[in-house]
């Protein structure tokens, strides 16, 4: 890595601590304008409790101190990387992430791969048709799946290919009690994966498709295009090294802003899907008022969103040299 | 293809079973039963908390001391082989089993049963000081004796020792520490089970599954038939209904499904939808009457809201026919405590809307008498259509209500915190016993700030605390029926709350699941007997 850029990886970190503290304590403070808590929900979920009962809980889970009290016990802890105890499972918030984190990348970055590279490819595959019968189809289709919600897409796929045709199974991540390991454990996953990571990157498939043949358009329109094909080069040639390339650049940058926004969509797949990721556990914290573990994921989720908005600023640099990173 | 396999499997079952006739079928050994529900538990314990998820599989890990028959709970031995009642019934001994087991190898003795009760449930169980706590002492004379001294009668105490009520936790796995600064809910014991029961915890991967197998050293000789129980977590409705429907999940208890696909998979040949089985919590849903202001304050107001609701209709089509509409405030299905001579409430529009016309309430302006808000129950869709019901029912005599839509934090917050809501729908359990599921809603001690499916429509009626309190202290018969036959009464004439319908908890499993329904508590039971054709 040159200086310059290990200079500025370093920086851009540096940035990251107060942007992740700031986040935190803004979610702090929005989820307790929420009514109810914690003890009021676990209370409620044993049918009937006494107000001594649910004031114990309270007292077990810190939530009878004043709010500011609360405030900055928890950032003092974040400092310090303590994520506290989750309320409802009374285990440490970092061991519940851990145990779902590794699903949700894999089928985040399953879903963004299949997303960037079948977008790109028949986003060219458009542009070089461009007004041409194949063109047209190739934008109804992506406006169609682009229209598509993704629970039902996900619900359809099952039907399809799990109940009518019976080749790939309808949801979990591995063939429960199978005790696969190895390779085999890697195909079981995969096999479990093929249908979640469809239903979660398609949308995205559709938005990069549409974005990469305007852009390849675009940079279809520029002199040095023009030049090759002066040049004599072939139209394979032009469109997969020369233009491709230059037109890359919004491709990678929307993927990076949309990394957040992957993140939200997983919560809905991982349902359809009973995938064990941190998307379900989120949706279930937030109804459960289970604050430690609701601002533990959005910590780390904030933290992953940075990171991954990092590496797209670094991928430029790879894509277009002229980009120097100060 | 494995889901072929399964299929076939399942063929070939049913076939056995169209055989063999299901009378004639002896329990066979071996085999995994794999049954969903959502959410996933939280923990592996009802002590930390009684919620469905957490109770479904933890009863198959702990024991009580008893285990129950029939749809009224009859006691018959478990871990406690035999016990005796004074005739004061201050008393009650127990004789322990020897030669039980823990998981982790010890013996379980009379010390655990003390600990589990007096450090345990009592402190923890939601329900442990209404059980125990006019428990004066816990003797143990020896190992495998306990003897129970009460202050004064407790009715429904032998319908106490359920695995979910009142676990039998071993007192070695938890640390001094623990016990002394009220951290047991964090011991490990509730993420990693030690029981006495027929199936251990094997594997529990967070958001996926939890594997349970059967224990090898289980105290009921060729007990359990089944090797594995297994839960898939499955957060979505539709795709547990087709779980189910595959023959990929045997099992979806306690309502787990939708109802629109309950209706739908119990018509399918190789399944069996049921709503017995659940007759020992007596699940029973009302409109919770804010009684503080006027007109709800009114009795007759009242009536002519439950006349206006037409119950069967709500089980049928809101509740695609799961349950029947309730007559009281005891469920039906109890038969040591319902009046069974009570008649369905009436559904007579026409009368309603006399009824507050006399009140004198008369239609204003655009037909409108006065205007409510209603809340609901935030557990689905079904809540959500079932307002829509009673707002267009109660819109035809001239009521306009307004719904209002929150989550369960803040609906808790509302109406048991706040007091602040006209009615909302609210869903209840009955338990073993009137005293410990309907006292609570309707006694006038119990309207406190706070305290979660209390009586929070602040009703007080003198004659019927003190018939509530008399039942709370007499033992189960003729008399004590008596009791219960008047509060019934009461409470149908006074409607504090409007009963609407005792909503069936459906359990929907494949043929070749067999003996899954015991008692009236059978998906919390231990599934000892369950075996797979």
């Amino acid at each position: 890595m040159k200086k310059a850029t290990f200079q500025f990886v370093l920086r851009r970190l540096l940035q990251v601590v107060p942007v992740v503290l700031a986040i935190a304590a803004f979610n702090f403070l929005l989820l307790r304008m929420a009514p109810g808590d914690a003890a009021d929900i676990l209370a409620g979920q044993m049918g009937h409790a006494t107000v001594e009962f649910t004031e114990q809980l309270r007292r077990e889970f810190g939530l009878d101190r004043p709010l500011y009290q609360q405030f900055f016990i928890y950032m003092g802890k974040l400092l310090t990387l303590d994520l506290g105890m989750s309320h409802l499972q009374q285990t440490p918030v970092v061991d519940l992430i851990v145990d779902r984190l590794p699903a949700t990348l894999i089928l985040m970055v399953s879903a963004i791969l299949l997303a960037v590279i079948v977008g790109i490819c028949i986003g060219i595959a458009a542009a070089r048709r461009q007004g041409r019968l194949a063109d047209n189809l190739i934008s109804v289709a992506a406006l169609l799946v682009y229209a598509t919600p993704a629970f039902w897409l996900g619900l359809m796929l099952i039907v399809l290919f799990s109940i009518k045709l019976d080749i790939l199974p309808s949801g979990g991540m591995m063939q429960i009690g199978a005790g696969h390991e190895g390779l085999a454990h890697v195909l079981d996953v995969t096999w479990h994966l093929i249908l979640p990571a469809t239903t979660l990157g398609l949308f995205y498939v559709a938005i990069y498709t549409r974005l990469m043949r305007a852009s390849m358009l675009e940079v279809y329109g520029l002199d040095f295009i023009v030049t090759a094909r002066a040049k004599g080069l072939s139209e394979g040639v032009i469109a997969w090294t020369h233009a491709m390339r230059n037109a890359l650049l919004p491709v990678v940058t929307l993927a990076g802003v949309q990394i957040g926004h992957l993140l939200g969509g997983s919560v809905l797949v991982e349902t359809v899907f009973g995938w064990p990721g941190l998307g379900r556990l989120v949706f279930d914290a937030l109804l459960q008022r289970d604050l430690n573990l609701l601002l533990g994921i959005l910590f780390i989720s904030s933290v992953v969103v940075v990171i991954a908005n990092l590496v797209v600023d670094l991928v430029y640099g790879l894509l277009d040299p002229r980009i120097v990173h100060r | 293809m494995r889901s072929t396999g399964i299929l076939s499997l399942a063929m070939a079952a049913l076939l056995a079973g169209v055989t063999a006739g299901n009378a004639l079928a002896q329990p066979k050994k071996g085999g995994t039963l794999t049954y969903t529900y959502h959410p996933e538990p939280t923990a592996l314990s009802t002590i930390a908390t009684t919620a469905v998820p957490v109770a479904l599989i933890s009863t198959k890990i702990y024991e009580s001391l008893l285990e129950y028959e029939g749809a009224g709970l009859t006691p018959k031995p478990g871990l406690a082989e035999s016990w005796t009642v004074s005739p004061d019934s201050l008393t009650y001994t127990f004789k322990l089993r020897a030669g039980v087991k823990w998981h982790d190898g010890k013996p379980f003795t009379s010390e655990d049963v003390k600990f589990s009760i007096e450090q345990i449930a009592l402190n923890y169980h939601s329900r442990g000081r209404t059980y125990f706590g006019n428990v004066a002492a816990i003797e143990t004379p020896d190992a495998q004796t306990v003897v129970l001294r009460l202050k004064a009668p407790i009715p429904y105490l032998l319908r106490a020792f359920q695995p979910s009520e009142t676990p039998m936790m071993p007192k070695h796995a938890f640390s001094e520490q623990e016990i002394a600064e009220k951290k047991v809910r964090q011991a490990r014991i509730m993420q990693e089970p030690v029981g006495t029961g027929p199936f251990k915890l094997k594997e529990w991967r967070k958001g996926s599954h939890i594997i349970l197998e059967r224990n090898a050293d289980y105290w009921k000789p060729g007990k359990p038939y089944l090797d594995q129980v297994v839960l898939r977590v499955m957060p979505d409705g539709a795709a547990r209904a087709i779980a189910v429907e595959k023959g990929e999940v045997d099992l979806a208890p306690t309502s787990a499904l939708p109802p629109a696909e309950m209706q739908r998979l119990s018509k399918l040949p190789h399944l069996v939808a049921s709503e017995e089985g659940s007759e020992g919590l007596g699940p029973i849903m009302w409109l919770e009457v804010n009684l503080r202001d006027k007109p709800l304050s009114d009795v007759k107001v009242r009536q002519a809201i439950s006349m206006a609701i037409d119950r069967d209709k709500l089980v049928d089509v809101i509740w695609y026919g799961n349950g029947k509409p309730a007559r009281g405030p005891i469920v039906s299905g109890n038969p040591n405590h319902f009046d069974a001579s009570l008649p369905k409430f009436e559904y007579n529009p026409q009368k309603a809307a006399q009824m507050l016309d006399e009140a004198g309430y008369p239609r204003g302006a655009g037909g409108v008498r006065f205007k409510l808000t209603q809340n609901f129950l935030p557990y689905g869709e079904e809540w959500v259509r079932q307002a829509e019901y009673i707002r267009q029912e109660l819109g035809k005599i001239g009521i306009q209500v307004e719904t209002q839509s929150l989550d369960m934090g803040g609906w808790l917050k509302r109406i048991y915190t706040d007091w602040d809501y006209h009615f909302t729908s609210n869903f209840t359990h009955n338990y073993s016993d009137p005293t410990i599921g309907v006292q609570r809603a309707f006694i006038s001690s119990n309207i406190r700030k706070g305290a979660s499916f209390s009586n929070s429509m602040d009703y007080r009626n003198p004659r019927l605390d003190e018939l509530l309190l008399k039942a709370a202290g007499m033992q189960d018969g003729p008399e004590r029926k008596k009791v219960w036959n008047e509060v019934q009464a009461i409470l149908r004439n006074d409607l504090p709350v409007i009963f609407l319908i005792e909503i069936g908890y459906t359990h929907i499993w494949n043929k070749r699941v067999q003996g899954l329904i015991t008692n009236g508590i059978s998906m919390y039971t231990n599934w000892d007997s369950v075996w797979i054709q």
